[in-house]
């Protein structure tokens, strides 16, 4: 192996300019793409495909409700109340921290902090910050009853259906 | 036998077919322990301590101050053996666990039933859990106590507030695993408090939960953030962690004549810096360099003789000690696991909460606060404190107090400490005895 030459002339002082420029150059470039891949491993973390339960569940035909009945659906956490024609699907799912609340005579009580609501789902004791959310319910082309959990409508928005 | 002086082999061809195996013993030996096996001597320990991988996170020697019991209770020492107790029995429990809500619950019981030994090992790893969130909030109190937080510390004490949080986060993810009523209540608890956090709360609830709801892939990523993302995160920040320790000087110990530390009257060393010593030679033919024996001393004149007798050898003081400690934690521990089973409650049941849906016990204090107010209690509140305690030894930027126990000058510093831990042990003594039926308070007699 020849010895290591060190040329005096090679060793004078670079052109700063140029070597500054592909210092920025190359930073920026590396940056960039630590940047991008950092923001695409966040994505990828951001589930596209839920293989979880549907957000739209179907409770029945209008008719099997009689006047001024509820249901609880507990497995799909809302209740779907009947109310003279009208119809209304409230959560069951509570707005402080995610329990099951359960109804009772007078509204709905949760057990995880002591969150209570009325019958229209408004909170009215506990630590709860809002009312129980009402859900989008409407009618399939099949005749049956169908909430959308993914889409959440104004307090007191109710279904009409001819009997 | 000392590496020097193994017989070159020769060469098979001299002197027929097998003769290059003769000594091979001795070659393969030397070659994996380069010295003695056992040191004989203070050298030989030094350099046993300083050469081997697993023991050069020691100094050759250390200040005796920091071996004694009173100076850190062996408290962070305590917290990494319940670390290394948790991953083995952890890697154990892996082989039979199934992370999915089908199987989950089935495997728990099959750990309690079918699986010898499944059992003690489930208890083990449960309860070195609880003991190692304790040990490293113990831990944090005694090195605020003690004032070792103090510069130039500041940072080392920062890396110990996010493996306090990490410590928390492991035993919340690990909590999910058995998926039974305490598991799946406490994750939708827990991840709607996640979900009060401003801007990015929501999208954050769902990116942990995977789902909008708790439920199979949920517990897919709390298995995958407990088994294989925090561990490796938590080993990475301990070992910097103890690297710092001696980085930083060693342990925080007390200036000159202060109070309290009768060994260390004449003079003090700020810093072991092996490598920073004046070498002439790059390669020096001697073996055997001894610059990472000596330490500078903090003074205009050299003070020989003085500092290196408050000084021990980590072989076999600091090791003894260590294994010492090991052992009886391991013991105390084991004990624990034959008489206390692990808590497994009914399956996970989705549709209907407990009453009441308790937290284990270290985050009862943070469900107190939640039942109060979500945003408050589980974010508010919570992110002062970690703000506070991360910027407690900047904040605390006078020099006095290091390695002394209630310095005087650090009384107040103490007693705000204090206040807020005590302040925490009680509101997680309300949560845990007080709270009955739908979070009502009761009292626990």
């Amino acid at each position: 192996m020849a010895p290591l030459h060190i040329d005096p002339e090679r060793s004078a002082p670079p052109d700063e300019g140029r070597r500054r420029f592909l210092t920025t150059v190359t930073t920026v470039t590396l940056a960039t793409a630590a940047g991008a891949m950092s923001l695409f491993n966040m994505i990828f973390l951001k589930p596209r495909v839920i293989y979880g339960s549907s957000s739209k569940v179907r409770v029945g035909r209008p008719n099997a409700f009689p006047q001024g009945s509820y249901l609880d659906l507990p497995a799909a956490r809302l209740m779907v109340r009947r109310d003279g024609n009208r119809f209304a699907a409230i959560s069951t799912v509570c707005t402080h921290l995610g329990c099951t609340v359960r109804a009772t005579d007078v509204g709905f009580d949760c057990p995880c902090h002591g969150s209570t609501y009325d019958q229209q789902g408004i909170n009215m004791g506990g630590p709860a910050p809002k009312p129980l959310a009402w859900y989008r319910i409407s009618l399939t082309p099949e005749g049956e009853l169908e909430v959308d959990k993914s889409d959440i409508v104004p307090f007191n928005t109710y279904l009409e259906v001819a009997s | 036998m000392s590496v020097h002086e193994v017989v070159v082999p020769q060469s098979i061809n001299e002197n027929g077919g097998l003769a290059g195996f003769r000594g091979i013993h001795r070659r393969i030996w030397n070659s994996v322990f380069r010295k003695p096996a056992i040191p004989q001597n203070e050298l030989e320990h030094s350099k046993a301590v300083a050469d081997n991988f697993f023991l050069h996170i020691h100094s050759a020697k250390v200040h005796d101050r920091t071996l004694k019991f009173r100076t850190t209770l062996g408290l962070g020492l305590l917290s990494f053996f319940m670390f290394i107790i948790l991953v083995v029995t952890g890697v154990l429990l892996m082989f039979y666990y199934v992370p999915t809500p089908a199987e989950a619950y089935n495997r728990m019981l099959d750990l309690r039933g079918a699986v010898f030994f499944g059992d003690i090992l489930r208890n083990l790893h449960r309860w070195a859990a609880h003991a190692m969130v304790l040990l490293v909030v113990l831990h944090m109190v005694r090195v605020f106590l003690t004032g070792a937080h103090k510069a130039p510390r500041e940072f080392n004490w920062c890396i110990g507030v996010v493996l306090l949080l990490l410590t928390l986060f492991m035993s919340f993810t690990g909590y999910l695993l058995p998926w039974d009523q305490l598991a799946y209540w406490a994750i939708v608890v827990g991840t709607s408090i996640a979900g009060y956090a401003p801007v990015v709360g929501k999208s954050m609830q769902f990116v942990l939960l995977g789902d909008y709801s708790v439920g199979g892939e949920a517990l897919l990523r709390f298995y995958v953030l407990h088994c294989v993302a925090l561990p490796a995160v938590l080993l990475a920040l301990v070992g910097a962690h103890f690297w710092r320790i001696r980085k930083d000087g060693g342990l925080a110990r007390p200036h000159g004549n202060e109070e309290g530390d009768s060994s260390n009257t004449k003079a003090t060393v700020s810093h072991m810096q092996p490598g920073e010593a004046p070498s002439f030679e790059r390669f020096p033919a001697r073996a055997g360099k001894t610059y990472g024996l000596m330490c500078v001393v903090e003074r205009s004149s050299p003070a020989t003789k003085v500092e290196p007798e408050c000084q021990v050898q980590s072989w076999p003081a600091a090791l003894n000690r260590e294994l010492a400690l090991f052992v009886i934690s391991l013991l105390v521990l084991s004990i624990f696991a034959l008489i206390f089973k692990a808590p497994l409650e009914d399956p996970a049941n989705p549709l209907h909460p407990p009453n009441p849906a308790k937290a284990p016990w270290y985050f009862l204090g943070l469900q107190e606060l939640v039942s109060y107010d979500a945003f408050w209690g589980g974010i508010g509140i919570p992110g002062i404190l970690v703000l506070l305690a991360l910027l407690a030894p900047y904040l605390e930027w006078r020099k006095g107090g290091e390695g002394v126990w209630f310095h005087r000058s650090r009384s107040a510093a103490n007693w705000m400490f204090l206040t807020i831990m005590l302040t925490l042990g009680i509101l997680t003594i309300i949560g845990s005895l007080f709270r009955g039926v739908n979070w009502q308070f009761t009292v626990p007699w």
